[in-house]
């Protein structure tokens, strides 16, 4: 027996369909934050040398400066569900950069190389707004810095 | 030094938020095209932290004594030291304008380097010298040392020795290749640059000065004062 092809319309309301449940498995991957609300308490991020001497390596040539944010993290999308939020780091110029940083509590402490992102908590979404205080240190080889430069950082969610 | 001539302050980068919807259209279509969307421009935005190198420039020189906590291969710190040390030789009546030089010592007891603590020079008949600069931007052109020297040494009654009747030569335990700061001979009442520094490197030598003696003065001490002075560009 033979068999028709599919009848058009039939094929018309497949590809919608299953071009939909895919773009919905891949919208559960990782998400921007939306972290508006972060405002810095110190304007300025003035980087020094960590040790008075250019010794030997990249150690010695580290320009070092500290920011304290209020980080502020919109996270209803997420309510009532469970997430992941991550603090990336973007490869970005000058060149290799390190930011360590400590917090209050709500958020983990940890450290982060550029091109990477490190876990900033882990579990369930219990408000629409996370909040902490975050001192970071900014840490980047010297050499590589002749005048002022921006940073960006990113909060990223990955749901769970 | 790099100007600090932008404005310190962090900014935010405006969130981007175009996307999210693809208008009305009705049917699969409209529903793909907007699930596409969301999908590809969420609601995102990203703290931009603007970081400034307030101090790029240090720079550190050390002629005879000089103080430094640990050692520079130890990220030590190099400190203040107001020391003047002096470089002197007593020339026998029967050697007085002979033409032979006379080797001059110090009272300077820096024989080891702040580099890493190796006895570098021989004291008392070799002067240390030595020191850094530092700079952010990777590498740029040589500081340079000069030395600001009097026309003459001068006795208590007025008599002078030219200083271009000093020299010295230059070397370290060790060492081989080109001295950061070479041998040379006093411009009388000049300013001459007596060595370069690469930057962020450490740079030392050490002296043996020596008095010509090719000339006679009157008797007696003579004295002078020549000041080093380091200048990073």
């Amino acid at each position: 027996m033979s068999r028709s092809p599919t009848p058009f319309r039939a094929r018309f309301f497949l590809v919608p369909a299953l071009a939909i449940i895919w773009l919905s498995a891949a919208g559960a991957a990782t998400k921007i934050i939306d972290d508006a609300g972060t405002t810095s308490l110190e304007p300025n991020v003035n980087l020094r040398w960590k040790s008075a001497a250019p010794a030997h390596g990249a150690e010695g040539m580290a320009l070092t400066g500290r920011t304290t944010l209020r980080v502020h993290l919109n996270v209803q999308p997420w309510l009532h569900r469970r997430g992941r939020i991550f603090l990336s780091l973007p490869a970005q110029p000058p060149g290799p950069l390190t930011a360590t940083w400590t917090t209050q509590g709500r958020l983990a402490a940890g450290q982060v190389q550029s091109g990477s992102r490190t876990l900033l908590y882990a579990g369930p979404i219990t408000s629409g707004v996370i909040e902490d205080i975050v001192t970071f240190q900014f840490s980047v080889d010297g050499r590589l810095v002749r005048r002022p430069f921006a940073v960006n950082l990113r909060f990223e969610m990955d749901e769970e | 030094m790099h100007p600090a001539n932008s404005p310190l302050a962090s900014r935010r980068a405006r969130p981007r938020r175009d996307g999210g919807r693809a208008g009305r259209s009705s049917g699969w279509y409209g529903m793909l095209l907007g699930a596409a969307a969301l999908a590809a421009a969420p609601a995102a935005s990203a703290y931009t932290v603007t970081l400034t190198p307030a101090a790029p420039l240090t720079v550190f020189l050390q002629v005879g004594v000089g103080t430094f906590t640990k050692n520079y291969i130890s990220n030590g710190n190099p400190g203040n030291n107001n020391t003047v040390n002096q470089v002197s030789t007593t020339v026998p009546s029967t050697a007085v304008g002979n033409g032979a030089a006379q080797a001059m010592t110090t009272d300077s007891t820096q024989a080891q380097s702040f580099y890493d603590s190796f006895t570098f020079c021989t004291v008392p008949s070799q002067l240390y010298i030595g020191g850094f600069y530092r700079t952010a931007g990777g590498s740029t052109a040589a500081a340079r040392v000069t030395a600001t020297v009097p026309a003459a040494l001068v006795n208590a009654s007025g008599a002078t020795i030219p200083f271009s009747k000093i020299q010295w030569t230059s070397s370290g335990i060790g060492d081989s290749g080109t001295e950061p700061f070479p041998a040379g001979t006093f411009v009388a009442g000049g300013v001459q640059t007596v060595g370069t520094m690469a930057s962020n490197s450490w740079n030392e030598s050490c002296w043996n000065f020596s008095y010509v003696n090719d000339i006679v003065p009157a008797s007696g001490t003579f004295t002078g004062r020549v000041t080093y002075t380091l200048s990073a560009p």
